[in-house]
């Protein structure tokens, strides 16, 4: 039983780290847009209030995908190992 | 610290209004569902206020990268991303765990949705094409764009 709810909490875990991989990307990314708009402020002064506006948009869609794998592993680390381990020990009860 | 530009406080009211507005439906849905207990409006509110101050700290690291050069502002990017990861970790799990788990998760993208209906709603002074070749006044002062006859 013991060694069950180690390796699904181990799971839980693993998992929760994989699925932080995502988070990467939107920084990433974040990062690359910004330095353009910094070239494209740097050429055309006069425009930085349409291309902060712009970028601030264009960073808060490129951050959901971070948010995705944020709230799988917040899902993973803090609900998922308590339900499990739950079902885990009915299933046992019930076999017997 | 450095004053919050005009654009960046712009945005953050438009997105705390919409996800005020999409906090009142989802607390409206827990209502009409007979789900509603006080963890849902306490999860709903932490949430709520992290997503604004995410996007308003996005905000301002957008303003300070801009006055950066290029490799600079894509290396703050990076950090003020990560650190605001680990601040929507830290808020989405006290609300996981002391309030209702999803009340405490969707508000998180209620700035997405906002985003989404940016067309629709925004704002409609900010031209979204070429800047440098808007119109021009002229001398006698008057405004660019119409045909003076």
């Amino acid at each position: 039983m013991e060694l069950a709810i180690g390796i699904i909490l181990g799971c839980c875990a693993l998992g929760a780290g994989l699925a932080m991989i995502a988070g990467i990307g939107p920084g990433i990314g974040e990062g690359n847009a910004v330095a353009k708009a910094c070239e494209a402020i740097g050429r055309q002064p006069e425009s930085r209030s349409a291309v902060t506006t712009t970028m601030l948009m264009g960073c808060a869609v490129a951050e959901t995908t971070g948010l995705y794998a944020l709230v799988i592993a917040i899902l993973l680390l803090f609900l998922a190992p308590g339900r499990l381990v739950n079902i885990l020990v009915e299933t046992m009860n019930t076999l017997g | 610290m450095k004053k919050p530009d005009e654009t960046v406080v712009r945005e953050t009211i438009y997105i705390a209004s919409w996800t005020l507005i999409l906090s009142a439906v989802l607390e409206s849905v827990f209502l009409i569902t007979g789900l509603w207990k006080p963890d849902v409006l306490f999860g709903n509110l932490l949430s709520a206020a992290g997503a604004v101050l995410n996007f308003f700290l996005m905000g301002l690291s957008v303003q300070n990268a801009l006055d950066k050069e290029e490799k600079d502002a894509s290396q703050l990017m990076r950090f003020s991303q990560s650190m605001r990861m680990f601040m929507l970790l830290a808020i989405g799990a006290l609300g996981v765990l002391f309030f209702d788990p999803v009340a405490s998760i969707v508000p998180l993208f209620f700035p997405r949705i906002a985003v989404m209906f940016r067309p629709l709603f925004g704002n409609k002074d900010v031209p979204s094409g070429d800047i440098a070749s808007g119109p021009a006044d002229d001398e006698a002062g008057h405004e660019g764009g119409e045909s003076i006859k």
